[in-house]
């Protein structure tokens, strides 16, 4: 996020888009229904009629996958009205006069032929955005998880660009992350293109400092693999990949195409398995290492808003699990792998301040009431709440891309009729090993259903609650309908939390070319009663 | 705040509590300064999340020049104001008030499991001596047993009608989803038509639990461990489900969590928490819990083994595939769901261990 | 409407102002109660959240939940209708298979007993004379002073339009729009030193100019037409016989404030004042004085009636406020005053029925006229609503500092044969009592009163004779208060019942000395922390219960 979940009370007009913010961050949640109180402002961009829809003044129920001509028409209006921030624009922006012209084709005309939603709408939303003194702009994985999930987040970018709405109090674009610590995972390196801190792998500068740092001469200078090519490659014989490891993750449930996933895991020679429970993907592993779990162990993570907290042990860890640092370190050293005498969580955490930039003026104990969002760049820095703020992260001026609107990777047709798009539900985690052993949630959602339209079940001859056939390109799965006006006709939702009726046994029809992140909100199926 | 346009303004007005002179900011209350000079005044419908309501009329303070006493939690403070915060008047009015509020409810000490702020009005009755029995009369509030919710107990004979369930649910979720019945002695605590909570707006965020005084409202997953003989321990930690980073105090009696509160100082939540870190923290000491490293066997079930085994086991398997197929064979994928030592641990595991960048976490799920 | 669907009725007032009350009595119209399916479609309608619309619903006495119940029997059990037999009848009508119930005092004291059917007022002394009555007219007047109010209210026609301009009314509007200016018509007001007459008396013309110089629109003028106070029943007679006035008053005050709205917050209990106002407003409109660009003048007022549904706390104007916007009828902390925050927190002026209607009498005679209407230091007029255990009661329009005594004797003919009068109530109940043993000197002005530990209020005076039980008395006055008070503050939530319960002397076994400490203590707690003037004014009925009459409070106590 740009800006912090305290300020989400604070714009006079919000733009929420791909986000169930109600369910998934039902706290931040709270603070655009104070906004709302205040008299804000609120557009919601989504398929579904969520909660946050129906709070909403106006509800753009675009059609799946058609983010990115909605978003060209309201940069196209906005435009045009004259709404532009232009001194925010010469200041800090650069290619503003090619996105200009860029923009002239794509009228909310145009794009109500793509997004399904009246012309007007669009124009409505772009008028209010435009004219917004505090504009936030919220989003979630509705915007990512696309095949053009990184063209979603810029035209994003270009709106906020165009109005300004960036580095002040109550303005930004907030992506809200989903797990509690995926944002604490990109910190700490997790990923395949950035050292910890963010700093690209294929800087020969922090090539250098790794190198040294973690005593490794052979320290590829570049070749970053993502997880998505990594499990195309599992089993090959030619650079293929063999051994992996995985922590905390029910791989098999909650990414796309779980065939595709399962025959890529059984290809290895060897899986090890970290989990606090015996998991449909621990039970591919060959050795399973059982992890303290949360309320167990002492750690820091951080949250969507770059904050970084502590988390500490109430209990002893369940049995004989063990932190999953403690884990890692133990295969290593058994490895000979150096620098892995750790002997705290603390110990941990310190080294990767030593070596994050972003990190630098933290350690172990001045995090303790959670007081700093990164970066602190030194120590005694207050931390940064607001990004952006008088020049961008990155020192360079905000640049406006270019992009055209491309269809999803698949999409309706005489086979595959209709439109799936997939979710999450307020009382269920992802894929329940942690909210389905919680007593009593039952009470409140023991199963998952598909949601259809009213209209589309009497159209299509099914009965409400009883038990369909959907397939897609890639597999079938049983499960329950529900007739409910919060989806759109034509288009049926339902989540991945329950792997009775594991829905990602369909998705995967298409990965973003840069992020590699899968295409799960968007997969044509058809419909049969059973 | 660099540039804090009031700050200027705000050095000139002042006021006296108790003989204390301060400076205040304007639209300040007399009750959110005087809690700044330490002054200890009363409260049962207060929560400083929510708008000053001023209904339990126990902060009312003596403000010179004005008749009667003012509710300190509504009353704005003003350039010059003198404020006694307790004088023997006053001081007697709410022992009368609160033995007024005592008269309504059946029972005054409930356990602290019940919620977080279950305990204010105990404290308060215990301190100003309120247990006379005096106005002795009809009760209030009617228990909801009906609703079989298995979260939250609506034990509306201890309720005493301050609202902060309803304004929390309104101001501070944005929920609605319960209301304020009929009206004087009559008023109760429902949902619409009078509906379990399920068939209601209600989320099952527990803010009502949390905020109530009296344990009207309570925690029933927590009550479970009500006999438990040992104390209830708190630790301040973060909750592990989604991004937003809630700060909430998990509560233990001996080795066993027995519920979770939300952390009013949180800087991310401020005191909020949804249905799954309120809720939803018993899968840590569930029965399906691995409780020792598992290895699996030609016939594919699992042995269960000592750790010594089990990681001699996982790294001879990433030795025989770096000697058989090279470094470039071996993948890791960190946790968005543990902490940051996972994560850094299992990157530097990858990097340092095999020299390549086959790392990757689970947010392109 | 009685055909239309959810969605007409929905459509017909969803961007009208002030919308929730007028939605929800279409639907209580039309099904003759409030479904759960209507309650839902106003929620759905108005976007308001269901569970506070059906708490806010639940809140009115008057908002039935069960099929037929609006056309259910309402019997008035008011102090004075108890003791005219008001209890007997609810019982026959139970009796007799009705669906009966009781409600507070509905503003007929003058001619009781009201029972309230559907739309229509029946009154009588039995369950079997009930029949459709208008209200009373006022007495000739038996002073020797000019009236102001009631000056032309006897007229014949002069509740028609035709008629109330046959009588000079709308002269002071026309001339107000044609060579007023808005400064000097809140001039002459504060001149005139006219003020509150609901009970409160602030003085008008100030509380006008505060609105007027508050820059923050559009602002509002809203009567209070709730005229929920025992012993109260002025307010119906103006708007019943001289509805032009107020609409009239209104108007001027529109103008004089710089406000383009107003509503008359009407209580429920009047069922025919509220067409009489709805078919003024519409005349009135039709004849171009109401409206945009009144008498080409520039200046548009639009006025609207809003009926409230049965909670005497809706008098109390943040609750009156509250109600209006649709919320939740709790009391507004005070300040910030409705002058500055008021309707839809804007600036607004809430001004009393009798107060808005002296408004034209005052622009065409003169501030110093008015002023002069009072006895000695006092200016002008009040409105008094005489009841209970007297010859003559009804209203009077008494020159203020009348001696009680006249108004008593020489005006009502004093108490019924052979009797002789044990205590009067002031400001209809609130407050509280007055002994014989004082009666002979006091004067209605506030300053006498007052310094009697009472005050003149809304006007209400109740009338008890030698035969009554006193402490009976203050224990339906203290239920009455019990049974309204909105739940908002402890003090008073708890404390009316705990009064109630000890003034019942059946179900209380104190000691004297314990009822005596508990009731004081419960009355001070009352008096000086209530949030509102419910609270705090209940107590002075136990108070001066003890005052004037310790003896019957000793053996009420005793036994």
């Amino acid at each position: 996020m740009s800006n912090p979940l305290k300020d989400m009370d604070k714009p006079d007009t919000i733009f929420a888009i791909g986000t169930n913010m109600t369910e998934c961050h039902p706290v931040a949640a709270t603070g655009l229904k104070k906004a709302l109180t205040k008299g804000a402002k609120l557009v919601v961009a989504d398929p579904r009629k969520t909660r946050l829809a129906e709070l909403a003044h106006l509800h753009l129920p675009i059609r799946v996958g058609s983010d990115v001509a909605l978003l060209l028409a309201m940069a196209h209006v906005i435009v045009r009205e004259g709404l532009t921030d232009q001194e925010f624009i010469a200041d800090r922006c650069a290619e503003y006069e090619a996105f200009e012209n860029h923009l002239k084709e794509f009228t909310p005309d145009w794009a109500s032929g793509i997004c399904e939603v009246p012309a007007a709408d669009i124009e409505q939303a772009a008028l209010w955005y435009g004219k917004a003194k505090l504009g936030a702009i919220y989003y979630t994985l509705g915007i990512t998880e696309h095949i053009c999930g990184v063209d979603n987040v810029q035209s994003l970018c270009n709106l906020a660009l165009l109005t300004g709405n960036l580095g002040k109090e109550g303005t930004g674009i907030n992506p809200m992350r989903g797990q509690n610590n995926i944002q604490g995972a990109g910190d700490c390196g997790a990923v395949p293109a950035n050292y910890p801190g963010f700093q690209p792998v294929v800087n020969p500068e922090f090539h250098k400092k790794f190198k040294e740092a973690y005593q490794q001469p052979d320290l590829d200078p570049g070749n970053p693999m993502t997880k998505v090519t990594a499990l195309n490659l599992c089993g090959q014989e030619e650079n293929g990949i063999h051994a992996m490891i995985i922590d905390g993750e029910n791989t098999l449930v909650t990414d796309p195409d779980k065939n595709h996933c399962e025959k890529a895991l059984k290809a290895l020679d060897h899986l090890v398995v970290i989990d606090i429970f015996l998991t449909e993907t621990a039970q591919m592993a060959d050795v399973v290492l059982p992890a303290s779990a949360w309320g167990e162990t002492d750690g820091v993570q951080a949250n969507t808003e770059r904050r970084v907290q502590r988390l500490r042990a109430a209990v002893p860890s369940h049995g004989e699990s063990k932190p999953d640092w403690w884990i890692i370190s133990g295969i290593a050293k058994e490895l000979g792998i150096p620098g892995f005498e750790f002997e705290s969580a603390k110990d941990v955490f310190n080294e990767l301040c030593s070596l994050s930039p972003i990190y630098k003026g933290l350690n172990w104990d001045n995090i303790g009431d959670g007081n700093y969002q990164w970066p602190v760049p030194e120590e005694g820095h207050p931390g940064t709440p607001i990004l952006h703020q008088d020049e961008f992260k990155d020192g360079k001026p905000g640049l406006f891309k270019i992009i055209g609107y491309r269809d999803p990777a698949e999409v309706i047709d005489d086979d595959y009729p209709v439109w799936l798009t997939t979710g999450r539900r307020l009382q269920a985690y992802h894929t329940r090993t942690q909210t389905g052993r919680a007593s009593g949630i039952d009470y409140l959602l023991a199963e998952e259903t598909l949601e259809i339209h009213p209209d589309d079940l009497g159209d299509w001859d099914i009965a409400d609650g009883s038990t369909v056939k959907m397939a897609s390109r890639r597999g079938e799965i049983e499960l329950k309908v529900e007739a409910t006006t919060r989806s759109p006709r034509g288009t049926v939702f339902t989540s991945f939390s329950f792997a009775k009726t594991n829905v990602n046994i369909l998705t995967g029809s298409g990965y973003d070319p840069v992020t590699q992140t899968a295409e799960l909100k968007v997969c044509p199926v058809r419909i049969k009663p059973v | 705040m660099i540039n804090d346009p009031n700050s200027a303004i705000a050095a000139d007005l002042s006021i006296t509590i108790d003989g204390q002179s301060t400076t205040f900011s304007e639209g300040e209350t007399i009750y959110e300064i005087s809690k700044r000079l330490q002054r200890d005044i009363p409260t049962l419908c207060y929560d400083d999340r929510l708008d000053a309501f001023g209904g339990c009329r126990l902060c009312v303070v003596e403000v010179e020049g004005i008749r009667n006493p003012v509710a300190s939690c509504t009353t704005k403070a003003s350039d010059g104001m003198v404020v006694k915060t307790a004088p023997p008047k006053i001081e007697k009015m709410r022992k009368t008030l609160l033995e007024m509020v005592a008269s309504e409810n059946r029972q005054v000490d409930v356990d602290p499991l019940r919620g977080l702020a279950s305990q204010e009005l105990s404290t308060l009755v215990n301190k100003y001596g309120a247990r006379s029995g005096r106005f002795a009369g009809a009760k209030s509030g009617t228990t909801n047993l009906q609703d079989a919710n298995p979260f939250i107990l609506r034990d509306y004979e201890q309720c005493i009608s301050c609202y902060r369930c309803v304004r929390v649910c309104a101001e501070q979720e944005g929920d609605y989803a319960i209301t304020v019945a009929n009206r004087g002695f009559d008023t109760q605590i429902t949902t619409e038509f009078n509906n379990d909570l399920r068939d209601s707006d209600c989320t099952f965020c527990g803010q009502c639990v949390q905020t109530c005084p009296t344990g009207a409202l309570a925690d029933k997953k927590a009550l479970r461990s009500e006999e438990l003989p040992e104390e209830i321990k708190k630790t301040r930690t973060v909750c592990p489900y989604c991004a937003v980073g809630c700060s909430i105090d998990l509560m233990t009696k001996g080795d066993k969590i027995v519920g979770a509160q939300p952390a009013m100082e949180g800087p991310a939540n401020k005191g909020a928490l949804c249905i799954k870190g309120q809720f939803t923290y018993d899968f840590i000491q569930h029965e399906d819990r691995l409780k020792k490293p598992l290895i699996k066997q030609a016939d594919g079930s699992f042995k269960e083994v000592e750790w010594d085994e089990a990681l001699k086991a996982a790294a001879k398997g990433f030795a025989d595939a770096r000697a058989k197929y090279g470094r470039h064979s071996i993948y890791g994928i960190a946790s968005g769901r543990a902490p940051h030592e996972a994560a850094y641990s299992m990157q530097k595991f990858i990097r340092a261990g095999f020299g390549t960048h086959h790392i990757d976490n689970c947010s392109r799920a | 409407m009685a055909d239309a669907t959810n969605e007409e009725l929905i459509g017909q007032w969803k961007n009208q102002p002030a919308p929730l009350l007028p939605l929800l009595h279409a639907f209580h119209d039309r099904d003759g109660y409030l479904s759960d399916d209507a309650l839902r479609a106003v929620s759905d309608g108005l976007k308001t959240p269901l569970a506070d619309l059906y708490g806010t619903v639940t809140f009115y006495h008057h908002f039935s939940r069960t099929p037929g119940g609006l056309d259910a029997p309402r019997v008035c059990t008011g102090n004075i209708c108890c003791m005219r037999g008001g209890n007997e009848i609810l019982e026959t009508l139970k009796a007799q298979g009705k669906a009966a119930a009781e409600m507070p005092c509905s503003g007929r004291c003058d001619e009781p007993v009201p029972v309230l059917t559907g739309h229509t007022t029946l009154a009588g002394t039995s369950a079997d004379n009930l029949k459709p009555t208008p209200s009373p007219l006022p007495a000739p007047y038996p002073g020797v002073n000019e009236e102001c109010l009631f000056s032309n209210i006897r007229k014949e026609g002069h509740n028609t339009l035709e008629g109330y301009q046959a009588n000079g009314g709308f002269s002071a509007l026309t001339k107000t729009l044609s060579s007023a200016t808005p400064e000097g018509v809140i001039e002459t007001i504060t001149a005139s030193k006219l003020a509150g007459r609901g009970g409160a008396g602030f003085p008008t013309g100030i509380k006008w100019n505060a609105v007027a110089e508050c820059d923050r629109h559009p602002k509002s003028i809203v009567c209070n037409a709730d005229e929920g106070e025992p012993g109260c029943f002025k307010d119906r007679t103006l708007m019943d016989y001289d509805p032009y006035a107020l609409i009239e008053g209104m108007i001027i005050a529109g103008f004089a404030t710089g406000a383009p709205r107003g509503f008359i917050y009407l209580r429920y209990e009047y069922p025919e004042t509220n067409a009489l106002l709805e078919r003024c407003l519409a005349e009135v409109l039709e004849a171009g004085l109401l409206g945009n660009n009144i008498q080409d003048s520039g200046f548009t007022f639009h006025l609207y009636v809003r009926r409230g549904a049965g909670a005497y706390i809706c008098g109390e104007e943040g609750s009156l406020l509250n109600s209006l916007e649709g919320k939740h009828p709790f009391p507004r902390n005070k300040p910030p005053f409705p002058v500055t925050h008021g309707f839809e927190d804007k600036p607004t002026a809430v001004n009393n029925v009798e107060t808005l209607c002296a408004v034209p009498h005052i622009i065409n005679r003169g501030a110093d006229w008015y002023q002069s209407l009072g006895l000695g230091e006092h200016a002008g007029t009040k409105l008094i609503s005489l009841s209970g255990d007297i010859k003559r009661p009804g209203n009077y329009e008494i020159p203020i500092g009348l001696p009680l005594k006249t108004l008593l004797y020489d005006w009502a003919g004093g108490p019924l044969e052979g009797r002789s009068v044990q205590a009067v109530t002031m400001a209809g109940l609130s407050g509280g009592f007055l002994g014989h043993q004082i009666l002979d000197d006091l004067t209605l002005d506030d300053p006498c009163i007052r310094s009697h530990g009472s005050f003149l209020g809304a006007g209400g005076i109740m009338v008890f004779d030698d035969t009554r039980d006193m402490v009976k008395a203050a224990h339906d006055a203290m239920a009455f208060f019990a049974h309204e008070s909105c739940g908002k503050c402890f003090p008073c939530r708890i404390g009316t019942q705990r009064l109630t319960e000890r003034l019942n002397s059946e179900s209380d076994n104190l000691s004297h000395e314990a009822w005596t400490e508990e009731v004081n203590d419960i009355g001070e707690a009352m008096k000086a922390t209530s949030a509102c003037g419910l609270g705090m004014a209940a107590p002075n009925v136990t108070d001066s219960l003890q005052k004037y009459f310790p003896d019957q409070v000793e053996a009420s106590t005793n036994n």
